[in-house]
């Protein structure tokens, strides 16, 4: 029987740094207690994760829990030794601005490929000018915090990602911060401010989210985009229709598109401008897209029913209703039931109605997808509140269906 | 039928098998699907077409022993169908890690060699689950590591401060500290004179700063000269007269601020500012301060005093020192305020000056 085989200690390394990451980092830094061949072992991993799991401090007092993690934090980054490529700080404690700025400006002088920072709480915290002078940065991922790069700063040429929520950037900075990050591949922005214009020129980019509060987004050089989920979370009003070229525009610099997600009020940034009926050039790619919608809205269903006639080649439609704006307006009458909207959806398989309230609009548009789409294999409705329920039943029951094998599913609400 | 073929086999052909042989020398049939799962083997059938028959058949990496093989084949079975739901996949897989740790290492050695990555993930977090909060003694008995190490090296350099008796000290007077802070604040308007509050707090500071125990008296004397002594060396740089001057200034303006628990971070985080000023010019650090920590050590139990020289000498901890260096700074400047106050206290009260 080898029961006194140490088998753990001869596992490969790269097997062993992938324990010593997965474990909180006090842990794997107490391993160096264990034997001489694991004495420098977790020196040198390359991950390096400071979060709320990452020491259990038995402690309620806030104050001792940030100068214990403060404590690690240092005491860690010292005894390391060899290349930090992951930083992560997230913790629910952590106020302390000196401290951020000393570790910022430790790493600065490694090789650091990706860094993750959020604040939790308190005001946007000022990152420091060495963060901009990480060469090596491929993913950069920060929250609640402050962008002011020196005047100096030419761009992460290696970043491939940025994920940023609850920023403040000016609006130069932020244009900078794009154009200059060629190989810029995935872009998060969430509830940012300081700059409301998006100008977005990434050649490389190939997946974009956004959530906030801007005026405008246009896409400049970024034929290989195709993903973009794009949410304005306040509503748009009478805003002038000086540029009618908007909606043009936005699926111009799009060609390649496979998913578009069109959320909160964005439909409605869309169609204040001229929407034609059909888009001079059919999105071919497009084969998701979820539009969140007020049903009882003349320019927003026009400008939805224009991209559903560009799409050939959709898979899945999501369609969200905004069932507390659609109440107060006059209902929309023979809109999609228009029968000269006649369009076909040849690979539509999945088709979800979510909100519905159960207005001659929306069900005019469950009866247009449902009678143009011959390979329909479900669609799902899922109603805004118990009332009514019965009604929306009754009228779903009636719809001719183009496709045989289609399941008209209705959820509870 | 050549193996390249195998892209477009159809579901109605017969099943097809690669031959594999073990470290044991034996040779076994395994189902297509199921074996090309597995990265290395992947390879072996596409780069080199091995496999398609007895003769040829796939010989295993050393670390890949038979009963491995046949617990990687099981995951392999089960993964490799497309129709399960993260749910069972999960439910399967917490199952399929419940195993001796001598085992879940032979299988994760045996996943390795043959590149099935996902498998590695999941044991490598098994291991780490077992390694996890577990003291280092439980560790080596698990794994049968050898005890090889020194008593010096032994030590933990991240120990955990909390436990420590001198920041445990210290955390007690914090609490303490921030507390008087509220109640001063609720004090305000009724009474903001510091000294009535200083009175009352002097005491419990002597008192608690000997473990709540022993008697005041006697201490106290040797306490007062102590802190004469700090005083004068103080006296001697600027810069840390400075310091006091402005934590002075910190403290007056802290009891007239009007929040309640943010005062705390403000102050220390106004206090580390400070601190973090002087660190810069180096001159905490410089001797000139006199702070031995014979001073500190006979502030509290003796019998402690032993444990703390061996940890001290024996500092894996850069920071543990320096930390509490720090920490001790922002005590003596506490208590130096409050001990101006008390002696001029003892000087109303006795009547005459102590010559301390």
């Amino acid at each position: 029987m080898d029961t006194e085989l140490d088998r753990i200690s001869s596992l490969p390394g790269h097997v062993l740094d992938q324990i010593l990451s997965v474990l909180p980092i006090r842990d794997a830094v107490r391993t160096s207690a264990l034997s001489r061949k694991w004495r420098y072992k977790w020196s040198q991993i390359p991950h390096l994760v400071f979060d709320t799991q990452c020491a259990s401090i038995t402690s309620q007092d806030q104050t001792i829990v940030k100068n214990e993690l403060v404590n690690i934090i240092d005491s860690v980054l010292l005894l390391h030794n060899g290349p930090i490529y992951k930083f992560k700080l997230s913790h629910r404690d952590l106020l302390g601005v000196s401290d951020i700025d000393r570790w910022i400006l430790h790493l600065s002088r490694g090789s650091t490929k990706e860094f993750v920072l959020e604040i939790w709480k308190g005001q946007r915290y000022k990152l420091p000018s060495c963060l901009f002078s990480f060469e090596n940065l491929t993913h950069l991922e920060l929250f609640n915090c402050l962008l002011k790069p020196p005047s100096a700063f030419k761009g992460f040429r290696n970043l491939k990602s940025l994920d940023l929520q609850h920023v403040t950037l000016a609006q130069e900075v932020f244009e900078n911060l794009i154009s200059s990050c060629a190989l810029l591949e995935r872009l998060t922005l969430m509830n940012f401010d300081g700059f409301t214009h998006l100008k977005i020129n990434a050649p490389n980019l190939q997946f974009f989210d956004i959530g906030g509060i801007f005026d405008d987004v246009s896409f400049e050089n970024t034929s290989l985009l195709t993903l973009v989920s794009i949410g304005l979370y306040a509503n748009v009003r009478n805003v002038s229709h000086g540029s009618s070229s908007k909606f043009l525009r936005f699926f111009v610099n799009l060609p390649h598109i496979r998913r578009l997600e069109i959320q909160s009020y964005f439909i409605k940034y869309l169609a204040l401008s001229k929407v034609p009926s059909r888009l001079p050039k059919p999105c071919m790619d497009l084969n998701y897209i979820s539009i969140r919608i007020n049903f009882n809205d003349f320019e927003e269903n026009s400008a939805a029913l224009c991209i559903l006639k560009s799409c050939p080649n959709l898979q899945e439609i999501e369609m969200l209703g905004r069932p507390e704006e659609q109440a107060d307006e006059e209902p929309q009458t023979g809109f999609w039931g228009d029968d000269q909207w006649k369009c076909l959806f040849g690979q539509l398989r999945l088709v979800k109605m979510v909100g519905i309230s159960g207005i001659r609009s929306e069900l005019d548009c469950i009866k247009f997808l449902l009678s143009n789409s011959p390979v329909l294999e479900q669609m799902t409705v899922k109603p805004a509140s118990i009332e009514g329920g019965w009604e929306l039943v009754k009228e779903l029951l009636r719809f001719r269906r183009a496709s045989i094998q289609a399941e008209v599913i209705y959820l509870e609400p | 039928m050549s193996e390249v073929d195998m892209a477009v086999i159809k579901p109605e052909m017969m099943k097809s098998y690669i031959w594999i042989q073990t470290t044991d020398g034996a040779i076994q049939q395994v189902e297509q699907e199921v074996a090309m799962f597995c990265p290395m083997i992947c390879q072996e059938v596409i780069q080199k077409g091995m496999g398609s028959s007895k003769n040829c058949a796939i010989s295993l990496p050393q670390r890949v022993s038979p009963a491995m093989l046949s617990l990687i084949l099981d995951y392999c079975r089960f993964h490799q169908v497309a129709g399960r739901s993260n749910k069972e996949r999960k439910s399967f897989d917490e199952k399929f890690v419940r195993m001796d740790t001598k085992r879940l290492c032979e299988l994760t050695s045996a996943a390795d060699s043959l590149q099935l990555k996902p498998l590695v993930d999941l044991t490598s977090r098994a291991l780490a689950r077992i390694i996890e909060g577990k003291t280092p003694e439980e560790i080596r008995e698990i794994f049968h590591l050898p005890d090889d190490l020194t008593e010096e090296e032994k030590l933990e350099p991240l120990k955990n401060t909390t436990d420590d008796p001198r920041i445990r000290l210290l955390n007690r007077l914090y609490a303490k500290k921030r507390k008087e802070l509220k109640e001063r604040e609720k004090l305000k308007d009724v009474d903001t004179e510091e000294e009535h509050v200083d009175d009352r707090s002097v005491d419990d500071l002597l008192s608690f700063i000997n473990g709540g125990d022993g008697d005041s008296k006697g201490i106290k004397t040797s306490k007062n000269k102590k802190k004469h002594k700090k005083r004068k060396d103080l006296q001697k740089c600027a810069p840390s007269n400075e310091a006091f001057e402005m934590h002075k200034k910190e403290s007056n303006a802290a009891s007239s601020l009007c929040h309640n628990a943010e005062v705390d971070h403000e102050l220390q985080s106004s206090l580390s500012e400070k601190l973090k000023l002087q660190d810069a010019a180096g001159e905490i650090f410089a001797p000139t301060v006199e702070f031995d920590d014979v001073d500190i050590d006979d502030e509290i139990d003796p019998a402690l005093k032993e444990e703390i020289d061996r940890n001290s000498s024996a500092q894996n901890g850069i920071f543990d020192g320096c930390n509490c260096f720090r920490l001790f700074w922002r005590i003596a400047t506490t208590t130096w305020d409050r001990g101006k106050e008390w002696k001029k206290q003892m000087i109303a009260i006795s009547g005459h000056d102590l010559h301390l």
